[in-house]
């Protein structure tokens, strides 16, 4: 059912945007996280957003419906290169000059970004409640 | 005139043999398609109920995801009502025919 399509287009879209908003959070938490397993200082992470097309039976239906796709997370990259050196001698991680290696974290850039992934998801959750204002129009028909 | 009237009276006989043969096969189409929809308003509910379940209990599933399901089960659920206003409003309509 095409309304029903419109439900699992901004579905797809509230799984990515919350995808985005916990990859935020994780940055947010890591802007002073020196250690990790995989050695070195927290790397900012961020999420490459695709549209989804999911086996030839999707694919059909899109084409008869002017293309109309949801969205996924491709996958989450994280950001490569050093981090911000501050001066803190006393820090168990401070290299031989005093220098502690930090993550390139925005504090700014990352609530924009929140603000940007809550105000998708806002957007799309109006569109599922389109969705379904019109479906509950439709079987007024009958009434 | 009189040849006209017993064409009519032929083809009246003939409609209704035919619609004896199609009438099972029409009921029985019928109560398949409310039982499908039935069926599968009845799968919605029950996987609305089991993500709400999950919600509350910290399974592996979104407040989106209970929202989403919760929403589709309710339309399913109003247009099995509407189906069914419809066919008891046909059938009452049909009783309700002078013989």
């Amino acid at each position: 059912m095409d309304i029903l399509g419109v439900m699992n287009i901004g579905y797809s879209a509230l799984k990515a945007q919350t995808t985005r908003v916990n990859v935020i959070s994780s940055n947010l938490a890591n802007m002073e996280t020196t250690r990790t397993p995989e050695g070195g200082p927290y790397q900012r992470k961020s999420v490459i957003f695709t549209s989804s097309s999911r086996g030839f039976a999707q694919e059909l239906e899109n084409s008869t419906r002017q293309q109309a796709e949801g969205v996924e997370v491709q996958r989450i990259v994280s950001q490569q290169g050093a981090g911000k050196m501050v001066y803190d001698p006393g820090h168990p991680d401070a290299n031989a000059e005093g220098y502690v290696e930090k993550p390139d974290i925005s504090l700014v850039e990352e609530m924009t970004d929140l603000m940007k992934a809550k105000g998708s998801y806002e957007a799309n959750v109006t569109s599922i409640k389109a969705a379904q204002r019109m479906a509950i129009k439709a079987l007024e028909i009958g009434r | 005139m009189v040849s006209d009237i017993s064409q009519l009276g032929q083809s009246i006989e003939a409609a209704s043999a035919g619609s004896d043969a199609g009438k099972t096969k029409a009921a029985n189409s019928v109560g398949e398609a409310f039982e499908k929809i039935y069926e599968q308003t009845a799968r919605n509910l029950e996987k609305a109920d089991q993500q709400a379940v999950q919600a509350n209990t910290g399974g592996p599933v979104d407040l989106h995801d209970v929202m989403i399901s919760m929403e589709k089960a309710d339309i399913s659920l109003r247009l099995l009502v509407q189906v069914r206003n419809k066919a008891i409003d046909a059938y009452k309509e049909i009783m309700r025919m002078q013989v």
